[in-house]
Parts: C-alpha cells; structure tokens; sequence
C-alpha cells in the first residue's frame, strides 16, 4: 500500500517535474519574447519621437488645432500619443505573442483576434486625427466668416460645427473600433439630444427675457441702417 | 534695335564661349595699314576693331604673324615668340589684345606646330652638324625612301617629301613645302617647346589657338604617316599642359579629312575644343548649284556625335583654296565645271576664289550660302571681304588671290593704305565688278539694304539664341528635294530652318505634326505665321530663299 | 475696317490661345501699339471704351500700327459682337483726322476660366506676338475714359521708354480706401517706389515687359481668384524696367461696380499682394525709404459723388470681430498689438481711434503670420477683414472734414510710418534672424 501510494507520488512528482521541465523553457521564451518586445517597442518609440519632430508634427497639430482639441481633454500632443500609443501596442503585441509561446490552447483563438485588432487601432488613430483637424479647421471657417457677415451669434455656430464633427469623428472611430457599436452611438445621441433639449429648454423659459434681449439686440436695432446707402469701405 | 556699340560688354573669358561665337578670319598683313608702309599691320587693325564690333562677330581669327621669310604666307614661322617687323612690335599686339577684349572680342591666333621654317633657328642649329644637340628636333634619314606611305599634299610644286640637306649631308622630312622641315615630336624636349610657346601667347591673354596641319605631327613606317595614334597623343600633352593653366583656352584644329577621321581630334574632349568640317563646305556650294538637298545632309548625317564641350567650325570660304580633297572624283569633276571652268582658277586639289565671284555675285545665292554657314550645326567662321563681296584675283599666283587687301572706301588702295598703290604687298582688286570703286566698306555702310547690313542682320538674329552654336539637329523630309528644311533644338527652344535651294520659286508641305499646336514667329522680321496643325505645313519660298522660325508656344 | 467676327474656336490642347485668333493675329501682323480689353458681360459699356480707344489711336497716332484686342471670359449679352461692330459716329469722326491705316479690331474668347487673369494673358501673349512696342489695359465699363486715356497710357512708353505706366486718377477722398491705407503704403515700403495705384486696372506696358511677363509662373496660381495686376506691377517695380504715372482723371466706372464685395476683394488683392511679396523677397527686403515715380499728365479737380459709410457699423463690427475672433488674432498678432487693439476696441465710438503705427504693425503682423503659415493662409487674411473695419472706421472719423490735400497729407504720413517700421516687419517676417 504504502509502497503504491510511493509510487503513485514518485509518479505524480516525476509528471510535475516533467510538467515543469517541458514548461519552463517556455516559459523563458515568453519571458524572452516580452522583453524583446519591450526592447523594440522602446527603440521604436524613439525613432517615432525623432521622426515626428523632424517632419515638425507636432507643429502641425498646433497650427491646425488638434493639439488644443486634445489637451482640452487631457491628453499629451498628438505627436506623443502617436508614440505611446505605438509603444503600448507593439509591447502588447509582444506580450500576447509570449503568451501563445506558452501554447495553452485555449488562448490561442483571442490571441489571434487580438492581431486582426491591432490595425483598426490605427485606423481610429487616424480617423480621429483628421476628425479633430478638420472640426478646428471647419470651425475657425465658420467663425470668420459669419463674423465678417456680421452674424450674430458666430461663436455658437462656430462650437456647434466643431461639436458635430468631433463628434462624428470619435463615433466613426468607435465603430472603426467595433466596440459596442450601437450603444455608443445611442449614448452620443442621447447625450446629444439631451443637451440641445436642455439649451433649448433653458434658453426658452430660463432665459427668456435674456434671449429676448440678445436677439432684439442683434436684429431689431438693426433693422433700420439695412436700407441706408452705404459703400463698401474699398 | 540698341546701337551695337553701346552694347559693350567687359571682357570675361568663360568656358565655352567658342560654342556660342561667330569668327572672323583675317590676316593682318590685308586688313588694315596704319603706318602707312603699304603693309597692314596692328596698328591698322586696332583702328578698324570698331569696325568688327559692330558687324557682330564674337572672335577674331589672326592668320600668322611672326617673324617669317613669307615663303608660305607666314606659316613658315622663323620666331614662335614674336612679332614680324612689318606688322608691328609684341608691344601693339599687347595693345590690340587689350583693345579686342575691351570690345568683347576674343582672339584667335595660328599655331603652326607640325613645321618651322627652314630659317628658324633650331633648324639653323639642327642642320649646323649630324651631333648638334637640337639635330634630333627634326626628322632626318640618310636616303629618301622612308614613309613611303605618306601622300604628298602639294602636288603642284614638291615631288618628295624629302629634300637634301647639302650642309649635314642627309634628308629632312617635310609635308609641306621643302622649306618647312617638320618638326620631330617624337623628341619630348620638341613638345615642351610648343608647350612654352602656347604659354607664351595665353599668358599674355590670348583665347585659343588654331593649330595648323595637326594629322602630321609624327611620322610611322608603313603607315600615310596621318593621325597616327602618336600624334593624338602629343595633342593629349598639349591639351593637359593648357588646361592645367588656361581653363577658358581653346584649341581649333586643322585636320583636311573626313569627319570620321576628324572626330578622335576631339579625344574624349582631352585633345582639341574645335575641329573644322572641311568636308561641309565643298557640298554647300555643290548642293546649290544642283539644286538639291542630297548632298548637305548626306554629310551631316555622316558626322559623328562629338563630345559635349567641343563644337564644329564651320565656313564658306577661308584663305586657303576651296579644298576638293574630301569628295569623290565624280564631285570634284562636277565642283571644276561649275565653279573653276578655267583653269587659273585651280590650284592643289581645289579652287582658289572668294565666295562673290564663285556664285557669281548672286546676292540670292551669297545671302543664302550664308544662311546655310549660321544656322547649321558648328560655329561659323567669316573670311574677311566676304561680308561686303569682294571679289579675287585668280592671276596672282598660290592662293594670293583671295589675300588681297581689304577694300575699305573707293580710292586707289581702297582706303587700305596711304601709301601709292604700287607699295602695297599685293594689288587690290582691279576688275570692274569688284574693285574698291564697286565694292567698299564706306559705300556698303550707307545702304540699309547692302550685303554688310544685311550680314550684320544676320549675325544679330543668329546671336539671339544659342540655338544655333549648341542645338541638336533633325533633318525633315519634304518631298520636294530642292528645299533643305531642319529642326535646331536646344532645352525647350526650337527653330525651324527652311532653305530653297532653287533659282526658282517652290513651294513644300513639311510635315511638322511634331510641333502641332507652336505657332512659327520668322526670325528676321519676327512676324507671326499660322499656327501648325494636324495638315502638312504649307510654305512658298522664292528663288534661293530661306526662312528661320522660331516656334513658340503659348 | 477689318472686322472679323470670332467664330466657333476649338482651343489647342494646353495653348492659351484659340487657332482662329492666331489666325487673326497673322493678318494684323507686327504692331506699334495695342489696346486690351478685356470682358466679361459688358456689352452696355464696352462700346463707349472702344469708341474712345478708337478715335485716341486715330487722334494722337495717326501713324502708327494699332490693334485692339478683345479677350472675353464668356459672356452671354453679346459683349464680343459690340466690340466688333460698334462704329465710330460721324460727330465723334470730327475730333479725329481720318486715320492712315487699316484700323485692326479681334476679340477672342480666352481659354479657361473667365477670370481676369487669363483674359490679361492673353492680351499680353497678343502684344507679344504681335511685338506691340507698347500695350494698354482699359476696363471695359469705365464710363469717365476719353481718347486722352490712350495717349497718356501709351505716350510715356512709345516715346519715353518707359516700361510701365500706371494710372493716377482723380477720386473722392473716401475712394479707394484699401489703396491708400494698405496696397499703396505697402507696395511703397517694399519696392521703394511712391506708386500711387499698384492694383489699377487700367495700365500700359512695353514690349519688353510683355515678353518678361509672359516667362512668369504667377500665371498659373492666378489663373481664377487672383490679381494679376500686382504681380505686374511689383515685378515691373523690382525687375530693372522704368516706371511712371500718368494723370488720367476721374475714375468712373458704370453700374456693375457700385457694391463690391469687401471680403472677396480683400482675400484676391492682399492674398496676392503677400504671395508676390514672399516671391520676390531677395529683391525688396534690403531696399529702405522711397523716392518718386515720375508723374506725367495734367491733373485736375472735379466734383465727385460722395462716398459715404456707415462708420458705426464699421467699428461695430471690428468690435465684434476683435471679441469673436481673440484665439486666432493670438496666433497671427504680436503680443503687444494685440493688446493694443482689444484696449481701442473698448473705446467710444466718437474717440475711437485705430492709430498709424499700430495699423502698420497689425498689416505687418499679418504678413509675417501669412509668410509663417501660422494657420491656413486664407483664414489669416479673413481675420484681418475686422481690423480693416476698424480702421476705416477710425480713418473716416478723423479725416470727416479734411481737404483732399489733408488727406494726401495723412496718407503721406501714414507711407512714412510703414517706411520707418521696416525693420520691424523683416522680424516679423523672418523672427529668428
């Protein structure tokens, strides 16, 4: 009995080590595999940052708008998130790799999506770097010119354009995203409408008297100057 | 159009101003006397810069004028290094380099390298004895018989190329006249000689340097003895020593041969900047007098492509004869019985008479024979009188006939000299049709509508583009066989040249769908034509005309 | 007279010009002077301006050879049929002796767009064929031209040499405000020269201008927006050409120019001005001060029409513009003119005051920012339209009752203050110099 029970742990024990022995140098390739992936994660963080700064990237993002957009929301400049993020998704990318190395079957199937997700990653970058750019652009359009038309009330149009196409921006980069499709787009709608409505509601009952003000402001008072004969200051 | 005298541009030596210069050749002895001795000389010719200036030309072209017994009009030189007394002192080429440059001109002197005369003092010393130290500056042998390959050129006077030398008892060797023993280049201390004489000249601020007889220089057993692979290699030295310390110098050879031949004289633009195309100019006359295209291109289709920085020189008439050397028997008969009927006016293997008198004083002829000379591909080189058409005198004996004094005004030297006419180193022309009285700078000068302003004309439209001096060119293929039509092209420019070899008028369809949509601006006139379409192009050309048009577009 | 009606043209594959009007050209063959119209539905004025052009050719160069060409954008009220058959009437026949030669007359429809730049191309590739030794521009609906216009436009260079001629003309003094407040002073401070009217559209050019004109590459930026005229005139101003002016009067043009749009005409000339500016900067940036352009003509004074604005709508909207557009005005200004600004836009309408120096600085501010590409280049010269504003507003308000001479006296100064602040419009330009 005991003997059995010795041999039966003399077994299990060999199986273990055996477990372990054949387990280990995966182990050490996976632990390999993250580093090097670390590794050239941080090299290409670096030449990213160099390359960036060379085409004066960040620059551009300023002129154009897209670095206020996102440091609004508390994010480093666009040239910098380009590199972090690209340093997180290769490390990752390294790290999912290490973990199929180990060769445990059942992650082999969400390793592989996890690679077929990586591209939309950057797609979405990018969607929502030419989104952002164009909202300040479109938006500064906007400004100028109903300022130069005399409109009143350029500055809300001009927010409301930005708005908009932020928003389309990041719902394009969601659904580049694949990430619950439907309900961030009902949640943006949602949002969306609920603060028209609220505005609406507030300017229309809270601030009546206050809109009625602006707009007698803004239009009545200059009615009469419209038909005055007047040259262009050329 | 501004005064071209006013026009004066400081004088700056650049690279490859040869490519975009028209040349005028002219020897100083004919051109202008100043001290009144009968002779022209520098003095003269100074007085008469202005003169060139304004005729247009770029460069000027001295035939020799060093210190020589004149057996052989001065390229029997006896002193590489200086001036012959009848033309003047270094001290007036000093001030007539200067005086050139100051109006723009470069100047363009003769460098007879092949041969000295037998009164230069090496070959004094190098006949004095068989151990001379210079005796091996020349070619001697014992008996006549070596290089028995070699042609001789001067048929009409030398029966060898060798001549007994009495003094040391042995033969020297010579290509041309017995009294120009050739020099021995196969002897280093020869080459650096030559070298320092074409310091001596560039220093002083000479632009390049025509060298005479160059397929000769050396001599091989078994061989014509004519650009040998030696010879190219002395022109290497000469070249490599130049460029070493005159970067804008330029070399012009004179090789007689056929282009083919002609090319490796350019190297791989190491040896010489320019090379004449002898061949061309016998066809011209030729394709004129047949009236048809046939002979010009069939030529320039056979030149060579040559290398970038060197150019072709070409011209009409020059002061040597009209070289029939490089045609076929065929040619030469048909040259001899339109342009030489009589017999005084051969001479050699060629015709010796100036451009008037050979197309017969047809102002259509000569102004489209000179067309041809500024708009085909090369630099043109202008002989003197030939912008007025003066006439020759085919009795004087060698070539004296087309080296008669220039004909300035209507007196008696034809404003030439003050001296009486019978000084003069040769008579001036005295034949009705061409004397000073009929022909002169003075009277041409007056007339708005004289050959002089036209050739200035000319020259003035040739100048406007660099076109002509570096553009490729395409020959068209019109049927009518008695139009000459071409395309020049250089970077985005072109000019469409359209020559009517015929005494009559013509008219040809060229085919220029190539340029389909350029509108053709005539260059003398600048008038605008009608724009070329999809249809053959549609042109009239009267007796001997020619058109150059620039096509535009825009 | 040689009339030939433009017919139904096929353009040549990247050719500015129709076949039919080479065609036309050939028969008109070399010329001495040429005068371009160029139009654009104008069939009720042009008659008059080619009457005019017409008996100035026969009264002051009866020996000449002339042409007059018509490059038209287009039109659809038969603008190039009453260029061609309009007549001389027998009154107007007495101001003129009969003319010596064959009158020529061509009008072709310009290739692409029906904008001013291309007809001007074309008259001047015209003038170049046709080797015109001297070429007048006329508007088409002037309504103040007379024969005299085309003897002061092309005497100066048939006769004198030179090499372009601009107008002087007489105006009211709340006329042509964008002129004397910016085009002019600045034209003057960058080229050096005192040329009254750098963006006329009257003009005469030489031959050889023509020929230098035609090898630019402006033609192809200007090709619809832009003013070509400035490009000519700064070209002619910097190139080694003579220039001058000639006095021609009072400038009135018919019905069609009454409102133009402010916006739009800001963004084609300052746009146009700042990119010239940028091309040529090798030639102007070391030039300092002025002198003189020599003036020909014989000026005279007349009563004028009113120009009136509405000065308070004008600083209204520079008020607006200066709250509204604060973000991006930080981009393009200096610190200090910025300041400066948003400190008058709080004054009181009747102390209002947009000063010299801080206007040339703003206009200086604005073409460094425009050079430097701090934001898109269009955007920058739209914020500078408020601005603009308030300083008309503020001009009109202290020169109400100024004399015309006054008011040559304020413009004058205002020249000298963009002189004497060159140097800081080169930092602008480039600061890290």
């Amino acid at each position: 009995m005991a003997e059995m029970i010795f041999e039966r742990l003399t077994h299990t024990l060999e199986e273990f080590v055996a477990m372990v022995v054949d387990f280990l140098p995966r182990l050490l390739a996976m632990l390999i595999v993250v580093i090097l992936g670390w590794f050239i994660a941080f090299v290409t963080r670096f030449v990213i940052r160099r390359v960036l700064a060379l085409l004066k990237f960040d620059a551009f993002s300023e002129k154009s708008g897209v670095t206020q957009t996102l440091t609004r929301v508390g994010l480093p400049p666009p040239g910098e998130l380009v590199a972090r993020v690209v340093f997180w998704v290769i490390w990752a990318s390294f790290m999912v790799l290490g973990l199929s190395v180990l060769g445990i079957a059942t992650l082999q199937e969400e390793i592989s999506r996890f690679f077929q997700f990586v591209p939309h990653i950057f797609v979405a970058l990018l969607i929502l770097y030419v989104g952002f750019w164009a909202a300040h652009f479109f938006s500064r359009a906007a400004l100028l010119a109903a300022v130069n038309a005399n409109f009143p009330l350029a500055r809300l149009l001009a927010t409301f354009v930005q708005l908009g196409i932020a928003v389309l921006a990041v719902t394009m980069a969601f659904d580049q995203l694949g990430l619950a499709k439907t309900a961030v787009l009902i949640a943006f709608s949602i949002t969306f409408g609920a603060v028209m409505l609220g505005l609406a509601i507030a300017f229309g009952i809270g601030g009546r008297f206050v809109a009625r003000r602006v707009l007698e402001k803004q239009l009545i008072e200059r009615e009469p100057e419209k038909d005055e004969k007047e040259a262009s200051p050329l | 159009m501004p005064d071209a005298g006013k026009s004066e541009k400081p004088y700056a030596p650049r690279p490859l101003w040869y490519k975009d210069a028209i040349i005028y050749e002219l020897h100083v002895r004919a051109f202008c006397d100043g001290t009144g001795d009968g002779i022209g000389d520098f003095r003269g010719l100074i007085h008469k810069l202005d003169y060139i200036q304004d005729l247009g030309v770029t460069a000027i072209w001295l035939l020799p004028f060093y210190p020589s017994p004149l057996k052989d009009d001065g390229y029997d030189i006896a002193d590489y290094t200086s001036i012959h007394p009848s033309y003047g002192t270094l001290e007036d080429f000093r001030t007539f380099l200067e005086e050139a440059h100051r109006r723009g001109l470069h100047v363009i002197t003769e460098l007879v390298l092949n041969h000295t005369s037998d009164q230069h003092p090496w070959f004094q010393e190098a006949r004095s004895s068989r151990n001379n130290p210079r005796r091996d500056w020349y070619v001697w042998n014992d008996t006549d018989d070596r290089y028995r390959g070699a042609r001789i050129i001067f048929v009409d006077t030398e029966k060898s190329n060798w001549t007994w030398d009495p003094l040391s008892k042995s033969y020297y060797w010579h290509r041309f006249f017995s009294h120009q023993p050739d020099l021995n280049f196969d002897n280093p201390q020869v080459r650096e000689a030559i070298s320092d004489v074409i310091k001596f000249w560039m220093e002083m601020g000479v632009d390049g340097m025509r060298l005479d007889a160059v397929p000769y220089l050396v001599e091989r057993e078994g061989t014509s003895c004519e650009n040998l692979p030696e010879t190219h290699e002395v022109l290497k030295f000469l070249r490599r020593k130049l460029d070493e310390q005159f970067p804008a110098g330029m070399f012009l050879a004179e090789a007689n041969q056929w282009p083919a031949d002609v090319r490796p004289y350019f190297g791989d633009g190491d040896e010489c900047h320019m090379a004449f195309h002898f061949p061309l100019m016998p066809r011209i006359f030729m394709a004129i007098r047949l009236e048809d295209r046939k002979p010009i291109v069939e030529i320039l289709q056979q030149t060579p492509e040559i290398p970038e920085t060197c150019q072709w020189a070409i011209f009409l008439r020059n002061h040597d004869e009209l070289t029939l050397e490089m045609v076929s028997d065929e040619e030469r008969d048909y040259m001899y019985d339109e342009y030489a009927k009589d017999r005084a006016m051969r001479i050699n293997v060629g015709i010796r008479r100036r451009l008037a008198p050979m197309l017969e004083n047809d102002r259509r002829k000569i102004e489209l024979m000179n067309g041809l000379l500024m708009s085909l591909p090369g630099t043109p080189a202008i002989y003197y009188g030939d912008e007025i058409g003066m006439g020759d005198n085919i009795y004087l004996g060698d070539r004296n006939g087309v080296r008669t004094p220039m004909q300035w005004s209507g007196g008696w030297t034809g404003g030439f000299s003050l001296a009486d006419p019978e000084r003069l180193y040769s008579p001036v022309v005295s034949n009705v049709q061409y004397c000073p009285q009929a022909v002169n700078v003075q009277s041409a000068s007056r007339s708005p509508h004289s050959l002089l302003s036209w050739m200035k004309l000319l020259i003035r439209v040739r100048k406007s583009t660099r076109v002509f001096g570096r553009g490729s060119i395409e020959f068209l293929s019109p049927a009518n066989h008695r139009v000459l039509a071409f395309v020049r092209r250089l970077g985005n420019e072109t000019i469409l040249v359209v020559n009517n070899l015929s005494s009559s008028a013509q008219a040809v369809e060229l085919d220029l769908r190539n340029f389909k949509g350029a509108i053709p601006v005539e260059m003398s006139g600048g008038n605008i034509f009608p724009r070329i379409g999809e249809l053959p192009y549609l042109l009239t050309l009267g007796a001997y005309q020619f058109f150059w048009f620039k096509l535009r577009r825009i | 007279m040689n009339t030939v009606s433009p017919g139904e043209e096929k353009p040549i594959e990247g050719s500015l010009l129709a076949d039919e009007f080479i065609r036309e050209l050939v028969a008109v063959g070399e010329v001495d002077l040429l005068v371009g119209v160029p139009t654009l539905n104008d069939a009720k004025t042009v008659g008059h301006v080619v009457q005019a052009a017409q008996i100035g050719f026969a009264k002051h160069f009866p020996r000449e050879r002339t042409v007059l060409v018509n490059a038209d954008g287009g039109s659809r009220d038969g603008t190039p049929e009453v260029f061609m058959s309009v007549a001389v009437d027998a009154p107007h026949r007495l101001l003129a002796s009969q003319p010596l030669r064959t009158m020529h007359r061509v009008s072709t429809r310009h290739q692409g767009s029906p904008g001013a730049a291309a007809a001007l191309r074309t008259i001047i590739a015209a003038a170049d064929l046709l080797r015109a030794k001297a070429c007048a521009i006329v508007s088409p609906d002037l309504a103040s031209i007379n024969p005299a216009w085309i003897d002061n436009l092309l005497r100066p260079i048939h006769k004198e040499g030179f090499d372009l001629v601009t107008p002087l003309y007489y105006r009211h003094k709340f006329d042509g405000l964008l002129v004397s407040n910016f085009l002019y002073p600045l034209v003057r401070a960058a080229c050096g020269q005192r040329l009254r009217e750098p963006l006329a559209t009257e003009f005469a050019f030489s031959g050889r201008l023509a020929g230098h004109l035609l090898e630019q590459g402006f033609w192809r930026e200007a090709e619809d927006v832009s003013s070509p005229e400035i490009w000519i005139t700064t070209l002619a101003l910097l190139g080694d050409f003579r220039v001058c002016q000639s006095f021609l009067g009072p400038k009135v043009h018919g019905a069609k120019d009454a409102r133009q749009d402010l916006v739009g005409t800001l963004r084609r000339a300052v746009g146009t001005l700042f990119r010239c500016l940028e091309a040529q900067e090798s030639q102007w940036s070391s030039k300092t001060g002025s002198e003189a352009v020599p003036t020909f003509g014989f000026p005279y004074e007349v009563a004028l029409e009113r120009v009136r604005f509405n000065r308070k709508r004008l600083l209204q909207m520079f008020r607006t513009g200066v709250t509204e557009l604060g973000s991006i005005l930080q981009a393009i200004l200096a610190e200090g003119t910025l300041h400066e600004i948003q400190e008058i836009a709080k004054l009181a309408d009747d102390e209002f005051l947009y000063s010299d120096e801080l206007w040339v600085k703003t206009i200086y501010d604005f073409a460094g920012a425009y050079h430097r590409s701090v934001i898109n280049r269009d955007h920058i010269i739209q914020s500078l339209v408020p601005l603009y504003r308030g300083r008309i507003g503020s001009f009109v308000l202290q020169n109400h009752n100024a004399s015309s001479e006054a008011i040559e006296k304020a413009i004058e100064g205002l020249c000298e203050e963009y002189e004497r602040l060159k140097a800081y419009w080169l930092d602008r330009w480039t600061p890290n110099k």
